[in-house]
């Protein structure tokens, strides 16, 4: 239309319209970003600088540089008088410290406390009795390493620690955004379980989910793994711009590698140079570079956006599919009729083999350039892949013939002279045994987190752990069978400054927690819903597949949803499915399954390093009233009367121990039987309350025993289960 | 745990969460951090006074009776006390409803000019289509004359009480990225929602109920609400919004199973109080008094959520004004609820009405000409109540009503028009809003060009409005801030201008 229809305005209206830049849709972003650069002067910045006296980082008296760039080095253990007292060179370090400080560890915690801590720690879920009674019983001075060796060849090691990792790598089962629908990716999921429990040393993990696709002759596991980077979101709403939306997946995919393996908040440096960390913005191009380069589209496809998939045939659908194919391979001409039945096979099985999302790299290299201002609509100078300049070298990794790609991206991860992967992943083993890492700001190393509590134990655990191979279960070993990990839990670890009058040490006084008392914090959304199916006995212990869909409230989905996508109902699993694990719940990122919410669960729309934990009154009615957790304290009652015990309180002390291991203190019994019987005089006068209230559990309905009586044991279950002690690990 | 694990280690002036276990050597170091960060006199000695205040040694002694989120001292004097936002989710049409255009009135049916459009970009729209005058007629109202569409006779009788804005704008043009910069002031996910940056910077006054409520009502169609709609992002999850819900328990879990009576219940509350006492004792850990405080306020939230939502306690005359029903999710059953929480102290109150989005697509719900004055129906009457109702109670001085969507719609068609329909594409650039009470000076503010299509006068960015809006709750956008990842976080992000004019 030209310009024409502007003249059909008075001059006023044009006079409007040159001066409308502030309001126009496209242009008030422009308008944001002078603002930003006005307000924000020389130092472009996300916010005002603050001083930060804890970003002041033990350095060497003559190195500038910030200590996470710092090369790590293997320090000396420190000389400790009473060497007797320590188990290993973890607790040499923190005695070291403690002993400056003028304290002292705390006496170990007792013996089926300690299991039952363990045993979480490791697998997730509680000990069973007799795991109980066997480690009481066992006089032996390795019994303890014995226990841990035991737990860290059960396969549910690999869920319990995979579940951490799913939070690192976003994994959920939905695209996210508006329309969230499902997508096809829990055999990563599985790959990560598995390869956790066969130990797969660190840097093959890393290489196999960074570029798994790019190793020389990649098996399908290796391409499973590419998985990790495909957990990216995809908008698939009406007018998205693909480009855009990929745009977004590739930023994501560096600020999460940034993140996980270098704990560096490198997204700073999207829009900007970072302002407190050495990162320049053409160094996170540079970084993005490495990730440009792949097949997959993102959103504003809809239908097609998943692709690149790949087909994962079980061994018995694989032989089907040579079958199939070597029957119409050797089908004479003319076999019309059969061919076709062939071909309907062929399809039928097709359709039944699972996909999932993998990495690809495109035949056609894309050029990179800066967004300036972080707009993708502002391409500024060209890049290259590389990595930031302050860390450690990337010449030694690359292939010369070609340009460096992702696979060198993966092998410069976990070069033995990176110093933060090896930092950053010990540091994170350390957070999940002790609530709390050795850096605090266990995402951020940077000049604004927070520096170790204990530098050389940081350092000595990275060295020790690339230096022998990067061995996962063995640097799990080393932290759990320290005497630091089995002292007694006081509460969290919290960060101290040391105290003046109690330090020896001149200089900053460092902060962070002392480590001397064992770590007692809450349990994890799953964790607690696993203990709970664990102790009524109701777990179902099968391994991967397609995740499921236990019990929600009804219509919960199109509450927050929308029809016409095929997302309105949540197709509840059969029974058996409905005791799995939390991990194989069905993971969709704008509603959550609700317990797992309200006990901090993340949304995974993005790389999650630290759940919070907080302690709110949704969560009690959560634990309460959820009809799964009634259901498994009516199981836990079922349980407990069918025990072969001769009286009351030997089976709530059998039913207390199913929770917390340890045996009930005479005042814990006896609050508890009096509860019990409480409960069942109220049962016994309100007989038709009890079948109310069993018929609700959704138990097969037992006749042989009191209904009255279960009730009454239901309650009291239920309340075992609600202890602050059970759902804490301590 | 709570805030002080080393995860919120830097604080902002008023962190809160329903761990009631306080003071570590984290907190003195907050506070110097927080002084250190506003030094440049964004605070008046008010503001700093209030933070100085927090006693440690009194946080050290777990209350009698838990406070969820302690109230906390604004930076200076409030003008408004809380807030109930109505958000209209999928962009209601400013040009039937509060942007009058008789220009484009006259323009109807001739392409709009390439050049305004050039380089824009829409969700749908492709090229020039042509443009749309407004399918209903305006009116002026009351002795301001504010100018209000005939889909809207209800809200005309509280004219005087509004102060309507055409100039708003904003930089998302697609639904989900635009809902959350509205929320959050940022289309990246896991920033907090602005009823976690207030429960955050003020606490609650309600020691019973959540401090940041979302009520929503209307069909499953167009864009959904989501969990990230009412994120405390990086602020403790105690901040986050709790959805009260339509059908069922308003709270998740709220009742106890079938054959669970309130006596049995509060046994078991006791029961478990005496248990985890033994094991404080034996351990040491605060947040096991934060557990019993929690369980305690769940058992308190079981009498008194059931009452706050039990309708059937207004008078007849009140629901005939609502337009509410006793035992529907409708809007206006929500707009006489979030009256209700308002009367009980919740800081934040967030309204969503569904099905907004108006493209044209069909002659029914996505039609202009039908689905909008069907929302208007069900909105307009019930929101003119509320405001009436709070005056009425005296509470209107006190309470900020925010109405409006994501954005706006385009003064130009997405599909052609045909007699029987008519259909707007969203547009970020241009959109209508009204606020009543609590502070703010009744009128109408900022002005479009005569096609609607851009802000030619006061303009008003989210972050404007969401500065203006703490302002109003007494907090300074710049200085309400939280260290996330090593970065000082606001609402506002690094802009956002108060806006003099809707103060009054």
């Amino acid at each position: 239309m030209g310009t024409a229809p502007l003249v059909r305005l008075g001059n006023t209206d044009r006079l409007e319209y040159s001066q409308s830049l502030f309001g126009q849709k496209v242009q008030t972003g422009l308008v944001m970003r002078l603002w930003f650069v006005l307000l924000t002067g020389l130092s472009v910045s996300c916010a005002t600088p603050a001083a930060d006296a804890r970003a002041a980082a033990p350095q060497g008296p003559t190195s500038s540089r910030h200590w996470a760039y710092q090369a790590v080095t293997r320090p000396p253990l420190p000389d400790i008088d009473q060497l007797a007292s320590v188990a290993n060179p973890v607790d040499q370090f923190v005695l070291a410290r403690l002993r400056r400080g003028q304290r002292t560890f705390t006496p170990s915690a007792p013996r089926a406390v300690r299991l039952r801590r363990v045993t979480l720690d490791l697998i997730g879920l509680p000990p069973s009795l007799d795991e109980v009674d066997r480690f009481l019983a066992d006089p032996r001075p390795d019994a303890w390493g014995r226990v841990i060796d035991r737990l860290l060849a059960s396969p549910a090691y690999g869920e319990h620690w995979g579940r951490y990792w799913l939070d690192l790598a976003r994994y959920a089962d939905t695209n996210g955004y508006n329309i969230d629908v499902q997508r096809p990716i829990w055999p990563y999921r599985d790959w990560v379980i598995n390869t956790l429990n066969a130990d797969l040393s660190f840097d093959q993990f890393t290489v196999s989910q960074i570029a798994g696709d790019l190793l020389p002759a990649a098996t399908p596991a290796q391409r499973i793994a590419t998985g990790f980077h495909r957990n990216t979101m995809i908008n698939q709403e009406g007018g998205v711009d693909p480009e855009a939306d990929r745009v977004k997946t590739i930023v994501d995919r560096v600020n999460t590698t940034a993140t996980v393996w270098l704990g560096t908040t490198l997204a700073c440096a999207h829009c900007h140079d970072h302002m407190y960390d050495p990162f320049t913005q053409r160094e996170f191009f540079a970084f993005y570079a490495f990730f440009n380069q792949t097949q997959d589209v993102a959103g504003g496809v809809p239908n097609s956006s998943l692709e690149p998939l790949l087909r994962i045939p079980s061994p018995e659908q694989q032989m089907e599919w040579d079958r199939l194919r070597s029957a119409l391979a050797h089908l004479p001409e003319g076999q019309t009729a059969a061919r076709e039945k062939l071909r309907q096979a062929e399809t039928a099985l097709l359709e039944s083999i699972p996909n999932t999302m993998v990495l690809q790299e495109r035949s056609q290299r894309r050029i990179t350039r800066v967004h300036l201002r972080g707009d993708v609509g502002n391409p500024g100078e060209v890049v290259t892949p590389g990595v930031p300049a302050v860390l450690h070298s990337f010449a030694a990794v690359v292939g010369q013939s070609r340009p460096p790609n992702r696979l060198d991206l993966a092998r410069w991860l976990v070069a033995s002279d990176n110093p933060l992967t090896g930092r950053v992943t010990v540091n994170r083993y350390w957070q999940r045994f002790f609530g709390t890492g050795l850096v605090t700001t266990s995402d951020d190393f940077g000049k604004r987190g927070h520096s170790p509590s204990h530098p050389a134990l940081l350092d000595w655990l990275a060295r020790e752990f690339v230096d022998t191979g990067w061995r996962v279960k063995a640097m799990h070993r080393l932290i759990a069978t320290s005497r630091t990990y089995q002292q007694a839990a006081r509460g969290p670890h919290r960060e101290e400054s040391l105290r003046p009058a109690q330090s020896s040490q001149q200089g900053p006084s460092l902060a962070g927690p002392w480590w001397d008392h064992g770590p007692r914090f809450r349990l994890a959304a799953e964790t607690i819903r696993d203990l709970a199916l664990a102790a009524s006995g109701l777990l179902n212990r099968q391994i991967g597949g397609p995740s499921v869909h236990p019990p929600q409230p009804a219509g919960f989905w199109l509450e927050f949803g929308t029809r016409g996508f095929g997302m309105e109902k949540w197709p509840t699993s059969a029974a058996a499915d409905c005791a799995r694990r939390g991990l194989y719940t069905f993971w969709r990122r704008t509603t959550v399954y609700p317990t797992f919410a309200i006990l901090d669960a993340p949304s995974r729309e993005h790389c999650t390093v630290r759940r919070p934990r907080s302690n709110t009154p949704l969560q009690a009615l959560s634990t309460l009233n959820d009809p799964a957790f009634l259901q498994c304290a009516a199981a836990l009652a079922l349980r407990a009367i069918r025990a072969d015990h001769p009286n009351q309180a030997d089976r709530i002390v059998f039913a207390f121990r199913l929770c917390l291991s340890r045996r009930p203190q005479p005042t814990e019994l006896a609050r508890l039987v009096t509860f019990y019987e409480q409960q069942l005089e109220h049962y016994r006068n309100h007989s038709s309350e009890a079948d109310k209230l069993i018929r609700a559990v959704g138990l097969s309905p037992i006749t042989q025993i009191d209904r009255r009586q279960w009730a009454a044991w239901t309650i009291l279950a239920s309340l075992l289960l609600n202890l602050d002690e059970t759902i804490t690990k301590g | 745990m709570n805030h002080n694990d080393g995860r919120f280690p830097d604080s902002g002036p008023a962190p809160a969460s329903y761990s009631c276990d306080a003071t570590t050597a984290a907190e003195p170091a907050a506070r110097r951090h927080f002084l250190s960060r506003t030094t440049g006199g964004f605070l008046g000695a008010l503001g700093l006074a209030s933070l100085l205040n927090r006693n440690p040694g009194a946080a050290r002694q777990p209350p009698e009776r838990h406070q969820p989120l302690p109230v906390q001292t604004p930076h200076f004097a409030p003008r408004a006390k809380r807030v109930i936002c109505l958000f209209m989710l999928g962009g209601p049409s400013q040009f039937e409803l509060l942007d009058h255009k008789p220009r484009l009135n006259a323009l109807h049916g001739t392409p709009v000019p390439a050049d305004l459009v050039r380089g824009d970009q829409f969700a749908f729209i492709k090229g020039t289509p042509n443009l749309a005058g407004s399918a209903f007629r305006f009116r002026r109202h009351g002795q301001s004359g504010a100018e209000l569409s005939e889909l809207l006779p209800h809200l005309a009788s509280v004219a005087d009480d509004l102060a309507i804005v055409r100039s708003m704008h904003t930089e998302e043009f697609n639904h989900d990225p635009a809902v959350m910069f509205f929320n959050a002031g940022s289309a990246f996910t896991g920033r907090p929602a602005l009823g976690a940056w207030l429960t955050y910077g003020l606490g609650s006054e309600s020691e019973e109920l959540p401090g940041f409520v979302v009520l929503a009502s209307g069909e499953p169609e167009g864009p959904p609400v989501g969990f990230h709609h009412w994120t405390s992002g990086f602020l403790p999850t105690a901040h986050q919004g709790v959805r009260f819900r339509g059908n069922g328990d308003p709270v998740l879990f709220l009742s106890n199973p079938p054959g669970v009576s309130r006596r049995t219940r509060q046994q078991t509350i006791a029961a478990l109080r005496d248990l985890n006492q033994i094991q404080q004792k034996n351990i040491g850990d605060p947040e096991i008094g934060a557990r019993i405080a929690a369980f305690e306020l769940a058992f308190r939230m079981q009498t008194s959520v059931p009452e706050l939502t039990d309708l059937g306690r207004e008078s007849a005359t009140t629901l005939r004004q609502y337009g509410a029903r006793i035992g529907h999710g409708s809007f206006a059953n929500n707009c006489l609820l979030a009256r209700r929480l308002v009367e009980r102290g919740v800081r934040f109150v967030q309204l969503y009405h569904r099905h907004w989005d108006h493209h044209g697509f069909n002659d029914q719900d996505q039609n202009v000409l039908h689905a909008l004055p069907q929302r208007c129906r069900e909105v307009d009457q019930p929101a003119a109540a509320l405001i009436k109702d709070l005056k009425q109670r005296g509470l209107l001085d006190e309470t900020l009503v925010i109405w409006g969507g994501e954005f706006g719609r385009t003064p130009m068609v997405q599909q052609a028009p045909t007699p029987t329909r008519l259909g707007r594409d969203h547009h970020p650039g241009a959109f209508s809003i009204w606020l009543a009470g609590g502070g703010i000076q009744p009128g109408t503010l900022g002005r479009t060009d005569e096609l609607g299509y851009r802000v030619v006068e006061d303009g008003v960015h989210i972050h404007d409005l969401h500065a203006t809006l703490l302002h109003l709750m007494g907090l300074d956008h710049t200085a309400l801030v939280h260290r996330h990842q090593g970065r000082d976080f606001r609402l506002t992000d690094v802009a956002g201008q108060v806006v003099k004019k809707l103060l009054g």
